[in-house]
């Protein structure tokens, strides 16, 4: 019951070039390790392995719940869990337009989401874990960085709770974090690499503060991320309209589309 | 808020649209995209948390790591991920599994071992020892299994019992931040920085240094907009200071020469030099500062009932699991046995117990706090909620500091004469009375020569060329001025004297009393309309007390009492009546203000009768007190639902742990969210509490101790 996975990857991919802007910032101000490129390597990877856990543990939990939305009492194969499921798809495929919608500027996002009281505190716990040294912070980070609100995210486990399963909801996490595990390794390691040749030597200290630039996704130009985020928009109404579609007629022509 | 919107998003610098939105941060109107984007901007533009709950949030995402793989891997085997053709995976996933907790065991379970195992050595059970207990067996039990190559792990649930303790700890630990960080100015005492000033042969030189270090008689210079970290006297410079913090008293105060400055005060628009009298580490910004970090403490929090109902049920709760695990045993095997006792342990985990009374307490002394109102601790709240009566001190406690004029009797002159030597000589001196004098007449343009003060006794002088006096009989006789006895008679009961003497005999007798303080008419009113025994226990005079009883509507008093006298009145009606709170401020209120069910100390208390006191009001906050016994009976309420809820909740749940019909994860799970709610409960009655205070009562001054940027 799982669209095409590669075309997860793709609207990750490209939707990552929101990610630059938003979550680059945790990645760059992870910086660089004074103990060398392997070091910084391995903080990078330490940050995106915890990222990638929460999204999996995301994609795989609510993948479960679908499950159990839709299966109630009964068995896979009855009439009433096969409408329960295709209810379930046309749900996560309107909200992933939804989502898709205010990538294009569209639509309005949520009106006063978390980012009252409680994000300020969130937002204190996360300053504090950037700048703090050891390998501990960075998978901290990681793992509270996949919880945030991210419309992205929201969007994919939309559709995982739609997958019909734990190892369904996985698989679409999974192909999603990949997505942007690209474009957020060269936000975090190779920009700071990259400018490193630029910007003169440091000493140990100002490393694992803020970067140089003053803003976080200044290593892509705003060009770049502006026409990701459009492709991700439009990416995310195909995928939207793919699963709503397929709520509607399972039976549909769709399935070309597929990888199932 | 209504700029025009801006192209981009102040963080990610994208376009922000149509649907943009706008944030006030830190004083800047910003406008996001997103919500990540503006929290994402918080998070690289904000504060940082305290290292305390950085830590605990550490801990929390490592464990939540850990946490999250194990719950993936059990999940993908319970729904049968593993089943298929791979039963070989089985013991692969389960060592994997085991690999995954025990770190998870040592990081997240450290502290609670560590709890568990200090109360151990005491004899004590806490509720630690209930989560390390059934942690302990159940990891035990899981490793046993791993290695005889069994199926039966329950890895996933000691993660989930651990993350959920976690959690609710975590939650727990940011309550008490949040009402210390609003105390911040109060607790950064110790860590304040001086800059003291050495006068040298080459002039004078500035080193700075912690304030801990500074010793008395040493010169501070503070500039404009500085905290005052000394108490000492002004000997350079004129400005106003912020000491709302100390004394409740809003607005500035002028600091010229000579005058005396508290530490902890903001000083204003100019610089000065302070010459210290104290020595920096003990200044009463620093030993409020003790108190208040003490008033926080994690033990003075929990409240003594629920320690009590602590000590019965823990007991109880590791026999009734450790009988359960026996009785399942036998009858359907170990696995199924444990499984049954963790449960109990589990939910039988009062935390949320616990959280009720700590939670609703800090908050409760925070939002006091912020009033300037000092309540040492939990056990305080819960005593004040349950007062019977509240019995004052008179001078001080109920009245104001000058005297207030009644009446004027003279003999053989015109009491326009009388008042004028009076004002004239009165302009000379301090003294309350004297105030109370000024307040007769205008001051008078009366030449006046060659005036000797002596203090406490009177002034004499020379006023437009004739010789005069005004003060005490014994200062009269001094003087060698003769009182008759019909003057001295005519003295209205319950007032002090101030006579008026010329011309080789006293003349005039201006009568004064203490004036009430505005506010004390409408505490009295509003103490009684609550229900509550109001008593005057002084140690003036009875006639001067009866007086002020009536005026203020105080059915009870009793003057003409020695501390111990009043110590002994206080026991006799809390014998009789119930818990009494009293209420006072001079040194010999001391022990009574300690033998009182709660003991209030107002005003410029001196430093004992803060010490002896479990509740500190600042000067002129006497009208926060029916505030503080509502807010205190409010948490009362609340602690009492919580506890309530928690209690039948335990009650419920262990009957279903023990006859062996919950699992344990789902335990842990509706623990959790019962501790969740606990929380919620809290948070939102804070809110209403501060609602409620601001609409009601605009009359109390609400001190702002925060101070931003």
């Amino acid at each position: 019951m799982t669209p095409a996975l590669w075309l997860i990857f793709l609207a990750g991919l490209a939707g990552s070039m929101h990610c630059v802007g938003m979550c680059g910032g945790f990645a760059c101000a992870l910086g660089a390790d004074p103990r060398g490129a392997a070091a910084t390597w391995r903080r990078h990877l330490i940050y995106h392995a915890g990222r990638l856990t929460s999204y999996c543990f995301l994609g795989a939990m609510a993948g479960q719940l679908g499950a159990w939305l839709a299966a109630g009492q009964g068995q896979g194969a009855e009439p009433s869990v096969q409408a329960a499921q295709r209810v379930l798809a046309c749900v996560a495929g309107a909200l992933i337009i939804w989502v898709g919608l205010q990538f294009l500027g569209l639509a309005r996002p949520v009106a006063n989401g978390p980012v009252g009281a409680f994000g300020q505190k969130l937002a204190r716990g996360l300053s504090s874990l950037v700048s703090a040294p050891g390998a501990a912070a960075p998978l901290a980070l990681g793992v509270v960085n996949g919880f945030l609100p991210c419309p992205l995210v929201v969007a994919f486990v939309a559709q995982a709770v739609s997958a019909g399963g734990a190892g369904g909801g996985l698989q679409v996490m999974v192909a999603f974090g990949l997505g942007t595990l690209p474009a957020m390794l060269a936000m975090g390691g190779l920009g700071l690499w990259l400018r490193r040749g630029t910007a003169p030597p440091s000493g140990g200290v100002q490393i694992v503060g803020m970067p140089r630039r003053p803003r976080s996704g200044g290593a892509v130009p705003v060009d770049w991320r502006r026409h990701g985020v459009r492709v991700a928009g439009g990416l995310l109404l195909l995928l939207g309209a793919i699963t709503v579609v397929r709520g509607l007629w399972p039976a549909s022509g769709v399935h070309a589309l597929m990888g199932h | 808020m209504n700029a025009p919107a801006p192209a981009s998003c102040a963080h990610c610098e994208l376009p922000v649209g149509r649907f943009g939105r706008c944030r006030e941060l830190s004083g800047n109107t910003l406008w996001f995209c997103c919500h990540g984007c503006a929290l994402a901007y918080q998070v690289r533009h904000g504060e940082r948390d305290e290292p305390e709950a950085a830590a605990w949030l550490i801990r929390l995402g490592v464990a939540g790591f850990l946490v999250m793989n194990i719950m993936l891997l059990s999940l993908l085997g319970y729904t049968g991920g593993l089943d298929g053709g791979d039963a070989g995976l089985r013991q692969p996933v389960n060592l994997l599994l085991w690999a995954l907790a025990t770190p998870l065991l040592l990081i997240v379970g450290g502290p609670f071992f560590a709890s568990a195992w200090r109360a151990g050595k005491g004899g004590g059970i806490t509720t630690d020892t209930l989560v390390a207990v059934g942690v302990a067996a159940a990891y035990g039990y899981s490793a046993w299994a791993v290695l005889r190559g069994a199926d039966e792990v329950y890895f996933d649930t000691v993660s989930m019992v651990l993350i959920l303790f976690t959690l609710g700890r975590y939650l727990e630990a940011q309550g008490r931040l949040r009402a210390m960080r609003s105390l911040v100015p109060m607790l950064q005492a110790q860590r304040a920085q001086v800059r003291v000033v050495q006068s040298t042969v080459e002039g004078d030189m500035q080193t700075l240094r912690p304030v801990t270090q500074l010793r008395a008689g040493e010169l501070v210079q503070v500039l404009p907009g500085e905290r005052i970290a000394v108490d000492g006297i002004v000997i350079s410079g004129r400005s106003a200071c912020d000491e709302s913090v100390l004394t409740g008293r809003p607005g500035l105060q002028p600091k010229t020469v000579g005058a005396v400055v508290r530490s902890g005060s903001l000083n204003g628009e100019g610089p000065l030099w302070i010459r210290a009298t104290v020595a920096g580490h003990s200044t009463r910004w620093i030993h409020i500062g003790r108190l208040v970090r003490e008033a926080l403490a994690a033990k003075s929090l929990a409240g003594t009932s629920v320690d009590r109902a602590a000590a019965l049920f823990l007991p109880a709760v590791l026999l009734l699991a450790a009988g359960t695990a026996a009785v399942w045993s036998l009858q359907l095997g170990a696995a199924q046995g444990l499984l049954a006792g963790l449960a109990v342990l589990v939910v039988a985990c009062p935390c949320s117990l616990g959280l009720a009374a700590s939670m609703a307490h800090a908050i409760a002394i925070g939002a006091a706090a912020q009033r300037g109102i000092l309540v040492r601790g939990g056990g305080v709240l819960e005593r004040l909620a349950t007062l019977r009566g509240v019995a004052f001190d008179k001078t001080g406690t109920l009245t104001q500091p000058t005297l207030e004029p009644v009446s004027v009797a003279t003999d053989d002159a015109s009491e326009v004469d009388v008042l004028r030597y009076a004002v004239a000589l009165a302009q000379a001196s301090d003294h309350p009375a004297a105030r109370g004098v000024l307040q007769m007449a205008p001051r008078s343009g009366a030449h006046v020569q060659e005036t000797r003060v002596r203090a406490g006794a009177g002034v004499r002088g020379v006023v437009d060329g004739r010789a005069c006096a005004i003060g005490s009989a014994a200062w009269m006789a001094e003087c060698g001025y003769g009182l008759g006895l019909t003057l001295a008679q005519r003295l209205p009961s319950g007032c002090t004297p101030l006579f008026v003497a010329w011309d080789g005999r006293v003349r005039g007798l201006i009568a004064l009393r203490a004036a009430p303080l505005p506010e004390a008419a409408g505490v009295v009113d509003a103490l009684r309309r609550r229900g509550l025994e109001v008593w005057l226990l002084s140690g003036d005079e009875p006639a001067a007390c009866a007086e002020l009883a009536v005026r203020l509507g105080i059915p009870h008093w009793q003057g003409a009492l020695s501390p111990e006298d009043k110590t002994r009145r206080l026991q006799h009606e809390s014998a009789r009546a119930g818990a009494f709170a009293m209420v006072g401020d001079g040194l010999n209120d001391g022990p009574v203000l300690a033998a009182a069910a709660v003991g209030i100390a107002v005003g410029d208390a001196t430093d004992l009768a803060k010490e002896s006191a479990d509740v500190v009001l600042p000067r002129g906050a006497l009208a926060a007190l029916p505030w503080l016994l509502q807010h205190a009976a409010q948490v009362r309420r609340a602690v009492r639902d919580n506890l309530a809820w928690a209690f039948g909740y335990n009650a419920v749940a262990l009957g279903l742990a023990a006859s062996g019909l919950l699992q344990p994860v789902i335990a842990a799970a509706l623990m959790a969210g019962s501790s969740l709610l606990v929380v919620w409960r809290s948070w939102r009655a804070e809110r209403r509490w501060t609602a409620d205070a601001a609409a009601a009562d605009a009359g109390v001054p609400v001190i702002e101790l925060a101070v931003r940027g």
